[in-house]
């Protein structure tokens, strides 16, 4: 069996006195999507942030691609170069054009030249279906386009994973679903993901796996048919109830 | 350093002087700041226009001038004020403690009408109509709703009003009061160590606005120690 | 007590032949203020404790004092020391003027220096996430990422300090620097008018502060045109 891409082990992580990750053990392997949800706080967005090193675990140990995530910069920015974030709230560079927000990191960090970097940007532009808004700035878009963009603008540095931290949550129902649809293709093109999100449907047609995290801990972890259907621990089908009686 | 020693008994009143101005402008400077945002969030044109006016004048007028216009001009005035009544005074003398004082409280109160009504339209507006829907008058409502908000809102940049008003108390010795300047011009004179002199005012006055700054430090912990996360 | 309008009409050309001076000790300290207030940000903001530790001391002391006690130490103290007297600065430091330079260069790239800090840390966070997961290091982060959004946020703060420095050019008048207010304050013991004069000195400095914050709300809205909504 292959190595796993990730691979979490026995991982805390503290807040204070606070614990927001119990003991996580977690392994993802080249080509699943992974889909994990939970009522707010239970760690879900920490857990992945813990991955990019936007947040720094206490215990435990995490490999990427069999790298260990340590304190090292050249570590750290090895794994960022491999792993790719998708935020809620987008995060796009507002004083850049869209075609900057993509060229900018391939330019400084892979070292690309200006031709190739904005090749790459075109082609992930089209990619997500709104090459025509290159040369716009952020604040000239709409919420669904702008998310968007922050996809292309993580593809742009061709990660062998992508992040996702509630990619809808922020943007209007209308806008949701131009957003699922790219997440989708990305899926189907058999891109790594890992996806926090409260879009059951999302989870139900592209997840090979579902994480159901509360707490701070994996509660229970199976595929999605298993998941919805046939859920194991009280704590999930307490959450399921609640989620879809609506 | 020996040159210091005969003179820190003046040193010591100076001082007091320059906390005597502080108090005295602190007060002038509340009041003048409350009036002019109560004219500026009031609904009558004319006195919104009065109170942005004087936001605009002691906005745009160095401080120096305002201070030397008010104690001359005052001098003048009232002089002219009193030999209506009396022709053979000469001149009335305004005590450079009290032109002073009025002279930067209307400056920084000019800033502090800004300060204080932001900090009313600062308030959670569903605050006050909870507080409506609950019953309370308008007069409670402003007492234990309106006023809790407003000052904790408005303390940072009163903060700096306080700081503002201590330094400016500096150019108050340029109309001959006996404050910490001016004592360290006349020390000078005779010591012959102007910059011993001068340092030891630039002390005074960096630990004032060092126990001012700390003050508001404690008053801002104790506004947000409701916020504390509960555990 | 009369209201001497020839005075006023008498006096306003003199008043004004003091404006390049005002202006002089206005756009050269705020210049060299600006400079300055880069060099202690990026001192300020350093992890290195022998940069941050003397810049928070300076910015603290000339944030804590008022200006004119500056000046005072500055024109008045400085030559007290033979060092001073003796050194290749001192041709600045003998006249007025360069006194009056040194003091506000110093106070406001003081002020300045907290404003730009202010800005940065006003920077969203979430924008600074982005650069982390897209791999861009510190520095490529502050210079790509901060520094342009800084800018920006820290126009009309500083845009605030540039009208106090345009106040404060008037205490060089303290130091027998004949700018406006040093030429008025002539006028004024010759004539007995201070009504007239320094009322006509005030208008003069508003109309002053009414184009400086004018055009910074122009050059601000220029630059914010992308990034405000």
């Amino acid at each position: 069996m292959t190595q796993p891409l990730i691979q979490m082990q026995n991982v805390d992580k503290f807040f204070g006195s606070f614990q927001a990750l119990k003991n996580i053990n977690l392994e993802v392997h080249k080509g699943e999507r992974i889909v994990v949800c939970g009522p707010s706080g239970s760690g879900k967005s920490t857990m992945i942030r813990c991955i990019n090193r936007l947040e720094k675990h206490n215990n435990g140990k995490i490999f990427i691609a069999g790298r260990e995530l340590t304190d090292s910069e050249k570590d750290i920015d090895a794994v960022r170069r491999e792993v790719g974030m998708v935020f809620q709230s987008f995060n796009l560079f507002p004083h850049m054009t869209v075609l900057r927000n993509l060229m900018l990191a391939p330019q400084l960090v892979r070292k690309n030249n200006k031709s190739k970097a904005k090749e790459t940007a075109m082609k992930y532009l089209e990619r997500v279906k709104i090459p025509d808004q290159a040369n716009k700035y952020p604040s000239q878009l709409s919420g669904g386009q702008q998310q968007r963009v922050a996809i292309a603008r993580a593809l742009c540095m061709s990660p062998e994973i992508l992040l996702f931290d509630e990619p809808t949550s922020a943007l209007d129902p209308e806008m949701i679903n131009e957003v699922l649809e790219v997440m989708e293709d990305l899926a189907n093109e058999g891109m790594t993901m890992i996806c926090v999100t409260h879009e059951m449907g999302f989870a139900r047609s592209v997840a090979d796996r579902v994480i159901f995290m509360d707490l701070g801990e994996i509660v229970e972890e199976a595929s999605p048919q298993e998941f919805f259907e046939n859920p194991k621990n009280e704590r999930t089908k307490l959450f399921l109830s609640q989620i879809l009686s609506h | 350093m020996e040159a210091i020693t005969g003179w820190w008994d003046d040193y010591f009143f100076a001082t007091i002087v320059v906390l005597k101005i502080f108090m005295a402008s602190l007060l002038l400077m509340v009041i003048f700041g409350l009036i002019g945002a109560a004219a500026k969030l009031s609904n009558s044109i004319i006195a919104k226009k009065i109170a942005n006016a004087y936001t605009i004048i002691f906005r745009g007028t160095p401080e120096i001038l305002v201070v030397l216009l008010i104690y001359f001009g005052s001098a003048i005035a009232l002089t002219a004020l009193f030999q209506v009544f009396d022709p053979s005074i000469k001149y009335v003398d305004v005590p450079p403690f009290w032109a002073g004082t009025f002279a930067i409280a209307l400056i920084v109160g000019s800033y502090a009408t800004e300060t204080f009504r932001g900090a009313f339209l600062g308030v959670e507006p569903g605050s006050i109509e909870a507080a409506r829907a609950l019953g309370l008058s308008n007069i409670q409502t402003f007492i234990y709703i309106r006023i809790p908000e407003m000052w904790r809102i408005a303390l940072p940049s009163f903060g700096n009003h306080m700081l503002s008003l201590v330094k400016d108390t500096a150019l108050i010795s340029i109309i001959g009061l006996n404050e910490l300047l001016f004592v360290a011009e006349q020390a000078t004179a005779t010591t012959g160590k102007p910059f011993t002199m001068f340092i030891v005012v630039g002390l005074i006055y960096l630990g004032i606005s060092t126990v001012i700054t700390l003050f508001v430090m404690g008053l801002e912990a104790y506004g947000r120690s409701h916020l504390r996360a509960v555990k | 007590m009369s209201f001497d309008i020839s005075l006023i009409l008498d006096s306003l050309p003199k008043m004004l032949s003091g404006i390049g001076l005002t202006f002089q000790l206005l756009i050269l300290s705020g210049v060299l203020g600006l400079f300055l207030a880069f060099v202690l940000l990026l001192m300020r903001l350093t992890e290195k404790w022998y940069f941050s530790f003397p810049a928070q001391i300076f910015i603290y002391v000339f944030r804590g004092t008022p200006i004119l006690v500056q000046i005072f130490i500055i024109y008045y103290g400085l030559p007290q020391f033979e060092a001073i007297r003796e050194s290749i600065f001192w041709p600045i430091l003998r006249e007025p003027f360069g006194c009056a330079i040194v003091a506000l260069t110093l106070n406001t790239g003081a002020y300045v220096s907290e404003i730009l800090r202010g800005a940065v840390l006003a920077v969203d966070r979430g924008l600074l996430e982005a650069g982390s997961a897209l791999g861009l290091s510190r520095n490529q982060r502050f210079i790509y990422i901060t520094s342009p959004l800084a800018i920006r946020l820290g126009i009309p703060p500083y845009s605030n300090d540039v009208i106090s420095l345009l106040k404060s050019t008037a205490l060089a008048s303290t130091i027998t620097v004949f700018d406006m207010m040093g030429i008025a304050r002539t006028i004024v013991a010759e004539t007995y008018a201070p009504y007239e004069i320094f009322i006509s000195l005030a208008i003069i400095y508003m109309i002053f502060t009414f184009f400086i914050q004018k055009g910074f709300g122009y050059f601000e809205n220029f630059m914010s045109r992308h990034v405000k909504k």
